[in-house]
């Protein structure tokens, strides 16, 4: 297998068996979808553990992916998040983390923080372009989102977390994905 | 609500941040809107490039030994080869049992059906035993009588022999070497009466292949009053009274 075959092609040889087609993938993504992981967990065993079961799961389903529905990444991302929720609801890890200050940090690091090594070796011009899309979010509104995304908390558990009123919060997400999207849009 | 407030739901959902309710609403709508599902897939997107956005971080690198053989463990559970071996052993089993079940009914049925042939076997057996010892205690009883019937023109070969129990008025005839009665007629019986001018029926019969037959008669007249016996050939069933004077067997019933 041809570890620089496009990336759609990878998941139908899985599906048909082929290891070496299962070793491209994770090399070409688990260092993706770790990041998502570590982002979500906050706890590096975690992450470990829920990575395994994500490829695991991508080899055992692989006959299930549509590329018509989506990219390779994002069937792979969609896997990851599901499963890092469910074991961050499990371990109710969410409230054993670091205080939101402290969080708020990391997060705005993770976004915003592009200077390492692992970063400018992979680093895209659409990758920066939605750092900048999502640097440029007011706080207010990125948080929202990011407390959705990572934390999958639903719209009443944001307006309690932050304490605001539920249309607040409403508003604040829909605003946030639609900056968002124009960015994007603009960039392609 | 119309396709802004749907778009507004579609940036929610991307991010799972709908209710069920919206998230319901949405699907139905987005079956028949295309700008609207073009909408949801830029949010998709949208939401897909804030996981993209963060900074790849490499996992251990021993990691990748643990997955490739997390997999191949998965690979052994869930291999489709094991779980065709087990469904095809599954089936096998299952369609085994429901055979036997269907074995086990069918010889149940055969059983109940041989019983109720043996019951009523039985219960014929029964009554010929009943018969059978009737006519022994007719034939033993120390009164009984014996009249001898033989046989006439149109059946020179025939004979008949009557067991009379004067007590009970009862009799047991016993036919032997009739012709054989054709399908619409039966042999019929009658008592000649001293105190009466017609005859009177007292049975009718049909004979076996070799011309043989038995029959009890009840209430029988006082033995006084039997003059003669004799057989004719009758219409199936028998009549009231004779239809012709063709005897086939027939004695006096003199004391």
């Amino acid at each position: 297998m041809n570890t620089t075959a496009p990336a759609a092609a990878l998941l139908p040889a899985i599906a048909r068996g082929d290891v070496s087609a299962f070793e491209a993938l994770y090399d070409r993504h688990s260092s993706t979808i770790y990041a998502l992981l570590l982002r979500i967990l906050a706890n590096a065993d975690d992450a470990q553990e829920v990575l395994q079961e994500t490829f695991v799961k991508a080899w055992t389903s692989a006959k299930m992916f549509d590329a018509v529905r989506g990219s390779e990444v994002a069937w792979l991302i969609s896997i990851a998040r599901s499963r890092g929720i469910d074991r961050l609801r499990s371990r109710k890890i969410r409230y054993e983390r670091e205080d939101e200050a402290g969080r708020e940090i990391s997060v705005r690091s993770a976004f915003v923080d592009h200077t390492t090594g692992a970063d400018q070796a992979i680093q895209s011009q659409e990758r920066t372009a939605v750092r900048g899309a999502l640097s440029e979010l007011p706080d207010p509104q990125r948080i929202a989102l990011e407390l959705a995304y990572f934390e999958g908390l639903s719209q009443s558990e944001i307006a309690e977390k932050l304490n605001e009123p539920l249309g607040t919060i409403k508003t604040r997400m829909q605003l946030g994905m639609k900056k968002l999207r124009d960015r994007l849009q603009a960039f392609h | 609500m119309g396709h802004e407030d749907f778009e507004s739901i579609a940036a929610l959902d991307a991010i799972g941040a709908a209710t069920a309710g919206e998230a319901s609403a949405l699907r139905i709508h987005l079956s028949g809107c295309i700008p609207c599902r073009r909408a949801r897939d830029e949010y998709a997107d949208a939401a897909l490039s804030i996981a993209m956005s963060l900074v790849p971080v490499h996992p251990p690198a021993w990691l990748r030994t643990r997955v490739i053989a997390a997999k191949e463990e998965a690979e052994r559970r869930f291999n489709p080869w094991w779980l065709a071996v087990a469904a095809t052993l599954f089936f096998a089993l299952w369609g085994w049992r429901e055979f036997g079940i269907r074995v086990a009914r069918e010889h149940d049925a055969s059983q109940r059906a041989e019983i109720e042939r043996l019951r009523e076997e039985n219960g014929l057996l029964s009554q010929r035993t009943e018969k059978l010892s009737s006519e022994m205690a007719a034939l033993s009883a120390h009164d009984t009588r014996t009249i001898a019937l033989s046989g006439q023109e149109v059946a020179p070969a025939a004979s008949a022999r009557v067991f009379l129990e004067p007590n009970r008025r009862r009799a047991i005839v016993f036919f032997h070497a009739l012709p054989a009665n054709p399908n619409d007629k039966s042999y019929q019986l009658w008592i000649i009466r001293a105190d009466q001018p017609k005859p009177v029926s007292a049975g009718v019969f049909d004979v076996t292949q070799t011309g043989d037959a038995s029959i009890v008669v009840e209430n029988l007249p006082v033995a006084t009053e039997i003059k003669a016996l004799a057989v004719t050939l009758e219409p199936k069933g028998g009549v009231d009274q004779p239809t012709n004077t063709t005897f086939y067997v027939a004695g006096n019933a003199s004391m």
